[in-house]
């Protein structure tokens, strides 16, 4: 009886499953901004990954299937659609574009409407969460994700992926995924968690810097900035602010059209929580 | 041939009751040597699929190849093809019953048959393309101590609500409708068989109570239908049009969902029709004007299919959306470009062939006609889910990916289920709705007492000489 | 910590137990335990060891050994293991910053390949033996007894520092030999020597982020050039609006750094000296610059590569000459720097030196180029690696002076040319002793197989040969028991071995972690507190902490000088008409990091290829040959022949076959054997005629199809971005608009 009551009191929980999609004012908005001027295409935010997150190797038959799991993903284009054709025919003049790519943690995220089961959804502090346990692999969100960041578990990975003793060197805080589950990039969930504890129990709001993604964290040029949106005096709202970028509206206004902050796909209006800053090249 | 002298007319009235009566009791028992081969055949096919889907239950969806950008492929497109077959018994028993189209009669009920076991293999192929099938009650709502809900607003929630719903409606319909029919069965076998119809027929005598219920709560379950069944296709379709992928986002989805639905339906009747016209020698009563309107009726699907797709083809041609004209000139000129142009000539030119009487009356052509349009039809679907997720928004993880042997086992293995239900139905229910053939009889005949058999049978072979 | 002493050691033991309690507790707490029983296991939770909190995480300092860069990590330690690496923040070098193949550093550790016990070649095979055993039998070899000294014996290390620097010194001291030959294939011993010579100090701190302009030939310094993180952290700021500096690459074959560069030349291998000198030209006689410093020699020099000679020497059209020589005078300071594509050439030092001829042309010595401080312990110096050494060692072989080989930390079977035939020399070496974690080609043909702990696992003292404006000792502290308990660390081996072969000095000491704490001690000018004991607490708290000691250092400067230069023209070769280049990749690095499976499954940054060697080639030398992606080709060598799956981008000169370094081993492993090709095993004979060093990009080819293709695994559909706004680029003069002073 505990249970019926249960649903008739959270009915309108349990009606809506989940948080409508959009722009909400959250106590947190965890954001980030990517300059891709600074970015070298290193790989190290890549690896990081792997080592914070438990992402699985997983060899190069199943890479080569399209089966792999990096969810900080660097790609690579030769081509500068943005300069035109100034472009040298057979030379490589203005090097190689570079684009860190992990999940943009949309605010109106198309993967989240379409789960089942609602385990992409909302977490109250903006983050677009992934629940591996209320997963059931329908893939609709892989599907419907216009950047393609979500990883699926072709197969159960940790069989192969970590003999012994690398499993040692799994991270506890957080899950090593079976068979059948998607998973994506989380912001290092397991790293705001841990901040926001210890400054609960140090009875003090999160600063500015006490939460550092690992991609952040170990990237050589400082060209990822991760933080709170809401705070206002966070290098990650400053940078936005200073590149005109705006979360809640599907056109950015800008006062001035040159400024480098953009996000991935604007027009979709799925409004990612990552601002890229453009490359520059001096032609 | 003698049949054309009765081409104006559905069926011949002369057929005695009872002859309909053991005719179709004949085609329920012993089975030949053929249907065995049928039979193992069927079984055959569904050991491949049974044993690819417990590989990759064991193993992952690893093997079936899927990967980053593909994460549907043969599952979801043959799920909408089945859902697509679904649509058939509907639309002859449903429809053209309200419609009063009485030719529908000696052919509706292996057709709902068909809606019922094809529901059942569609049910499959979500299920089947779980990453963790065993938590796949999840989607439905029930009162669990998780305390968590399915997400009303994802379409695969309205899928399951939508397929369960009309598999529920439609195994009703087949089963209300086959009750007068069991009762003739019931009065006519011994053993297991005779329980079996004694407890299905609900004690039918045939009385006016029971027939003026019966023809009630009949039309009512096929107006109740028919909105089911559009609806769900156009769920199926919402599967796609509800999310943003460039060629899924498109608003003419749902009638053109139901469209090819129905298509694909009326191409799986003729199939059927003239397979069990050859096989139970049904040809008195599925007789070829049955066949002339059957194919007129799939030539009218084809021709609204055709202009709604050419329709989409025109929309995202003007739309001027970058992204949606890339997929659908992928889809000319791409590497699925072969599937994309054989289904076009299947599905637009192919029916073509249907408007031409000699190709109508030649039974092995018009069944592979009617196959064809169904590969044509397969390959609509298969052409829906397959290039937009190799081609969507982000060139970056572009690409092709063809099917594995675990895919193709699961889709092949299907069509061994369907065939195997559909085998077990003709064996132990009547295939053809005697009471409704013997409807279209009588109302020409005017004969109403059973018993005067055969009285009746001899003045008609003395008219008929 | 606060009866004052601190001992790791117990520190470890104690953690370690810790962990174990924990875990038993979680598991079995809640069922059979009588509540005596669990009383003793549920004690850690509510009043844990000191330092133990169960679920937290606590941060160790440490230095990375990863490659020879010697950044400061800080490593994650929960329940007894270390789960993760960062940048120590408290360094200068690498603040807080790493590599891919720092963050690897723990697939190093936890390796499942690793040696794990001690092995004795015993009739042709290797068979697990004792420590016992092992010593035993280096000691009736190598003993004071065994008549070996002097130079019959050797030891044969990568690049090294600090205090395992000493102890190595003290056994070759021990042994009576002088022979230590240092082997580090990527390295910076040209640029150290035209440095040496030229500015009068081998390692003058560069500031990027003080340039305005940045001309690099072919040094990757976001990749393995000197110092990657350091120089990464620079290039941010190198980067930083308003004042973004321009960076110019030059270079054969695409590096990561040339990916980066705002100007990318493509350039004929060898003629970079040539480049830098047209520059100096156009420098002098069209952008009206300075020259007047530089002596007559030099002057003339430069007269001779007008825009013509330099552009049919080096491939580079007179106009781009022309604007980069107009980028050079406009943006000042600028730097100019030189790495391993044009020092390793048979005039390689010729071709450094001509960069740093432009950069006194350019003033940017003394701007961008400044004196770094004396480091003041001259025995903990870093013992520069290099590849002359191989040679030296080859020949040594030869001639058949060496009777016992010591290995530490290099791996000559897989890095040498073939043309070397270091393996059969090696063969006939009889006693062979590698100290080593894995099974690589070399260890897998020593007599003896010391398993050694890794670097997560040892301690250690590390000087950077580069350390920038920073002059510190880097620490090395266990972030964890041993792994596997048969392993040892070498220092306590070296200790070991020392005192095995003479009485001396270090016959007091235990082990190598009390040698450290006592050298440690002596350090005049650290931290200091009252009385000995505090001195040393402090001090080592401080180290244990920080895991970087700044010790007092001298200013210096620089005494310029100019060497005569001969550069000799760009030649034909038309048996072998095209270049080799043996791309160093961070990542791979020199093949040692080829075992770890996430830098096997991180794709390659220009390619994006994983798991495999390519063969990079030019679009028009795919068109000629005929070769699409994925198609293998086969590349002749004097010296051998390799195959390889073709990638075919516009980074790469027309006449360039680049093919990545690091994969081909033979052995090291399941992650690396048997994959790919090892593009230094063809390498033409050919040094440096200064310096030694092989000349690694002076290796000429042929190249073929061979009509087979295979499977080029990577990541990435498309090389395009189809017109879509992904990476959106705007022009330099749009940023000074926005974000301009």
């Amino acid at each position: 009886m505990s249970i019926v009551r249960n649903f008739i009191q959270d009915w309108s929980r349990y009606r809506k499953g989940i948080e409508d999609g959009g722009f909400h004012e959250y106590e947190h908005m965890w954001g980030m901004v990517i300059d891709l001027d600074k970015c070298t295409g290193c790989n190290a935010c890549s690896v990081a990954c792997y080592a914070e997150n438990n992402l699985a190797v997983v060899g190069e038959d199943y890479f080569a299937h399209g089966q792999a799991m990096h969810w900080m993903r660097i790609e690579r284009y030769w081509d500068e659609p943005n300069l035109g054709d100034k472009a040298s025919k057979d030379t490589q003049e203005h090097g190689a574009s570079f684009m860190p790519m992990m999940c943009q943690q949309c605010n109106a995220a198309t993967c989240e409407p379409v789960c089942p089961v609602a385990a992409a959804y909302h977490t109250p502090d903006g983050l677009n969460a992934q629940i591996y346990n209320r997963c059931i692999g329908s893939r609709y969100c892989a599907n419907n994700c216009p950047y393609r960041l979500r990883y699926f578990n072709f197969y159960s990975y940790y069989e192969t992926s970590w003999p012994s003793p690398l499993d040692m060197q799994l991270n506890p805080d957080i899950t090593v995924r079976d068979k059948g589950v998607m998973e994506k990039c989380t912001f290092c969930v397991q790293r705001i968690r841990t901040a926001k504890s210890d400054a609960k129990m140090d009875d003090r709001k999160i600063q500015d810097g006490d939460i550092k993604t690992a991609c952040q964290q170990t990237c050589p040029t400082s060209a990822i900035v991760f933080g709170d949106l809401m705070d206002h005096e966070s290098d990650v709202h400053l940078l936005w602010h200073k590149h005109q970028t705006k979360l809640g509206t599907p056109k950015q206004d800008k006062k001035n059209p040159e400024l480098r902050g953009y996000r991935l796909y604007e027009q979709l209006n799925t409004e990612p929580s990552v601002t890229y800053l453009e490359r520059v090249r001096e032609v | 041939m003698a049949e054309h002298t009765a081409a104006t007319k559905d069926i011949d009235e002369k057929i005695a009751w009872a002859k309909i009566n053991a005719d179709v009791l004949r085609s329920m028992q012993n089975p030949r040597k053929g249907y065995w081969v049928a039979l193992a055949f069927c079984v055959g096919l569904l050991s491949i699929g049974i044993y690819a889907e417990v590989h990759q239950y064991d193993i992952g969806m690893g093997p079936s190849n899927l990967n980053n950008p593909h994460m549907w492929d043969l599952y979801i497109s043959t799920f909408v093809f089945w859902i697509g077959m679904s649509h058939s018994g509907t639309l002859l028993s449903a429809i053209l019953h309200i419609f009063h189209a009485d030719w529908r009669k000696p052919i509706y009920r292996f057709a709902e048959a068909m809606t019922t076991f094809s529901l059942l293999t569609a049910l499959l192929f979500p299920i089947i393309h779980l990453g963790r099938v065993w938590n796949m009650h999840w989607v439905v709502p029930y009162l669990s101590d998780r305390g968590i809900w399915p997400n009303f607003r994802s379409p695969l929630v309205w899928d399951a609500f939508a397929i369960t719903t009309y598999l529920t409606a439609s195994v009703l319909f087949l089963y209300i409708g086959m009750i007068p029919d069991l009762a003739i069965c019931r009065d006519n076998v011994k053993g297991w068989r005779r329980k079996l119809y004694t407890f299905m027929s609900v004690g039918w005598r045939g009385d006016d109570r029971q027939w003026r219920n019966f023809r009630k709560t009949y039309l009512l379950m096929a107006c109740f239908l028919i909105p089911l069944a559009v609806s769900v296709h156009s769920i199926v379709a919402a599967d796609f049009a509800m999310a943003i992928m460039p060629g899924w986002h498109v608003t003419s989805f749902p009638p053109y969902f139901v469209a090819g639905a129905l298509y694909s339906g009326c191409a799986g009747i003729i199939s059927l029709f003239v397979l069990l016209r050859y096989f139970f020698k049904f040809e008195q009563y599925m007789t070829l004007p049955i066949l002339d309107k059957t194919c007129r009726l799939t030539f009218a699907i084809a021709m609204v299919w055709t202009y709604l797709n050419l329709i989409e083809f025109a929309s995202v041609w003007y739309g001027h959306d970058v992204t949606s004209k890339e997929v659908l000139l992928a889809k000319f000129f791409g590497p699925y470009s072969p599937f994309f142009l054989t289904m076009l000539f299947f599905g637009m030119i192919l029916p073509f062939a249907l408007i031409v009487p000699k190709i109508r009356h030649n039974m092995p052509l018009i069944f592979i006609v009617s196959i064809l349009l169904n590969i044509g039809m397969w390959l609509e679907r298969y052409m829906i889910v397959a290039p937009t997720l190799s081609l969507a928004y982000h060139p970056w993880t572009w690409g092709v990916m063809w099917p594995s042997w675990v895919e193709w086992g699961i889709v092949i293995g299907s069509i061994g289920w369907f065939g195997l239900l559909f085998l077990i139905f003709v064996k132990v229910f009547p295939s053809v709705s005697m009471y409704e053939v013997k409807e279209m009889v009588y109302h020409r005949r005017r004969v109403v007492f059973d018993d005067a058999e055969e009285r009746v049978m001899k003045p008609s072979r003395q008219e008929g000489s | 910590m606060s009866n004052g002493k601190l001992d790791r050691r117990d520190f470890l033991k104690v953690m370690g137990v810790g962990g174990v309690a924990a875990s038993v507790a979680a598991c079995d707490g809640p069922s059979y335990i009588t509540s005596e029983q669990g009383a003793e296991q549920v004690i850690p939770y509510l009043s844990p060891e000191e330092y133990v909190i169960p679920g937290k995480g606590v941060w160790y300092a440490s230095t990375c050994l990863q490659c020879p860069a010697g950044c400061g990590v800080r490593g994650r330690v929960r329940e007894g293991r270390v789960l993760k690496l960062e940048g120590n923040p408290d360094t200068s070098l690498n603040a807080g910053k790493l590599c891919q193949m720092g963050q690897a550093g723990l697939q190093n550790h936890y390796n499942p390949d690793r040696v794990t016990a001690p092995m004795i070649r015993d009739g042709g095979a290797l068979k697990e033996a004792t420590w016992e055993q092992a010593l035993a039998l280096i000691e009736e070899k190598t003993g004071p007894n065994s008549g070996i000294s002097g130079s019959r014996f050797a030891w044969l290390t990568g690049p090294t520092s600090g205090h395992q620097g000493v102890l190595l010194k003290a056994h070759l001291e021990a042994m009576g030999s002088s022979n230590h030959f240092v082997h580090e294939v990527i390295n910076t011993k040209v640029w150290q020597a035209v440095s040496r010579d030229m500015l009068g100090q081998s390692m003058p701190t560069l500031r990027l982020d003080k340039a305005k302009l940045v001309l690099s030939f072919g040094a990757d310094f976001l990749g393995t050039w000197m110092s990657p993180i350091h120089f990464s952290g620079q290039y941010g700021k190198f980067r930083s609006a308003p004042d973004r500096g321009m960076l110019i690459q030059a270079e054969p074959s695409m590096t990561l750094t040339g990916a980066n560069a705002d100007l990318w030349v493509a350039l004929r291998p060898g003629t970079e000296g040539i480049l830098a000198l047209g520059i100096a030209n156009l420098l002098i006689h069209k952008e009206k610059m300075d020259a007047s410093m530089l002596p007559a020699a030099a002057r003339q020099l430069i007269d001779r590569y007008d825009v013509a000679t330099t552009s049919s020497n080096t491939g580079v059209s007179g106009d781009r000459l022309v604007r980069i020589a107009r980028h050079l005078k406009n943006k000042s300071p600028s730097l100019v720097i030189a790495g391993a594509s044009a020092a390793g050439h048979a005039e390689g030092y010729q071709a450094v030196a001509a960069a740093m001829l432009l950069n006194m042309v350019l003033g940017n010595v003394g701007k961008t180029i400044l004196p770094t401080n004396e480091f003041p312990f001259p025995q903990l110096k870093p013992i520069e690696g290099g590849t002359a050494d191989l040679g030296r060692f080859a020949k040594a072989l030869e001639a058949g002076q060496l009777d016992v080989v010591f290995y530490d930390g290099a791996n000559p079977l897989f890095a040498a040319p073939g043309h070397l035939k270091l393996g059969e020399k090696l063969d006939a070496v009889p006693f062979k002793v590698a100290f080593s974690q894995f099974m690589d080609e070399t260890t897998a043909r020593a007599d003896v197989v010391l398993p050694v702990a890794s670097a997560l696992e040892d301690w250690g003292t590390h000087v950077a040969s580069y350390m920038g404006d920073e002059t510190a000792i880097s620490f090395q502290q266990p972030l964890m028991e041993p792994i596997f308990p048969g392993t040892r660390s070498t220092g306590d081996l070296l200790l070991a071995l020392i005192k095995m072969r003479k009485p001396g000095p270090f016959d007091e000491i235990d082990d190598f972690y009390g040698y450290l704490q006592s050298a440690i001690g002596t350090i005049p000018g650290a931290i200091k507190g009252d009385g000995e004991d505090e001195i040393n607490t402090q001090l080592w708290n401080h180290i244990l902490q920080k895991g970087v000691l700044e010790v007092p250092a001298e200013t210096t400067t620089f005494e310029t000088s100019i060497p005569a230069i001969t550069l000799s023209d760009h030649s034909d070769n038309a048996g072998y008409p095209y270049h080799l280049v043996p791309t160093p990749r961070a990542g791979f690095y020199d093949g040692r990091h080829a075992n770890i499976p996430w830098l096997q499954e991180a794709p390659d940054q220009i390619t994006k290829v994983v798991w495999n060697s390519w063969a990079e080639l030019h679009p028009s030398m795919a068109a000629r040959l005929g070769v699409e992606e994925g198609d293998i080709v086969k590349i002749t060598a004097a010296g051998g022949v390799i195959e390889a799956m073709a990638y075919i981008h516009k980074g790469i000169h027309p006449e360039v076959v680049a093919v990545p370094m690091g994969q081909g081993h033979t052995e090291y492993g399941r992650y690396a054997q048997g994959r790919g090709v090892n593009p230094l095993s063809i390498l033409d004979p050919g040094n440096d005629g200064k310096t030694g060093e092989m000349a690694l990009y002076g290796t000429r080819i042929k190249v073929e199809a061979t009509g087979r293709a295979g499977r080029l695994v990577k990541t990435g559909a498309t090389e395009t971005q189809h017109g879509r706004k992904i990476v959106a680029t705007i022009t330099g003069d749009q940023l000074r608009r926005t974000e301009g002073s």
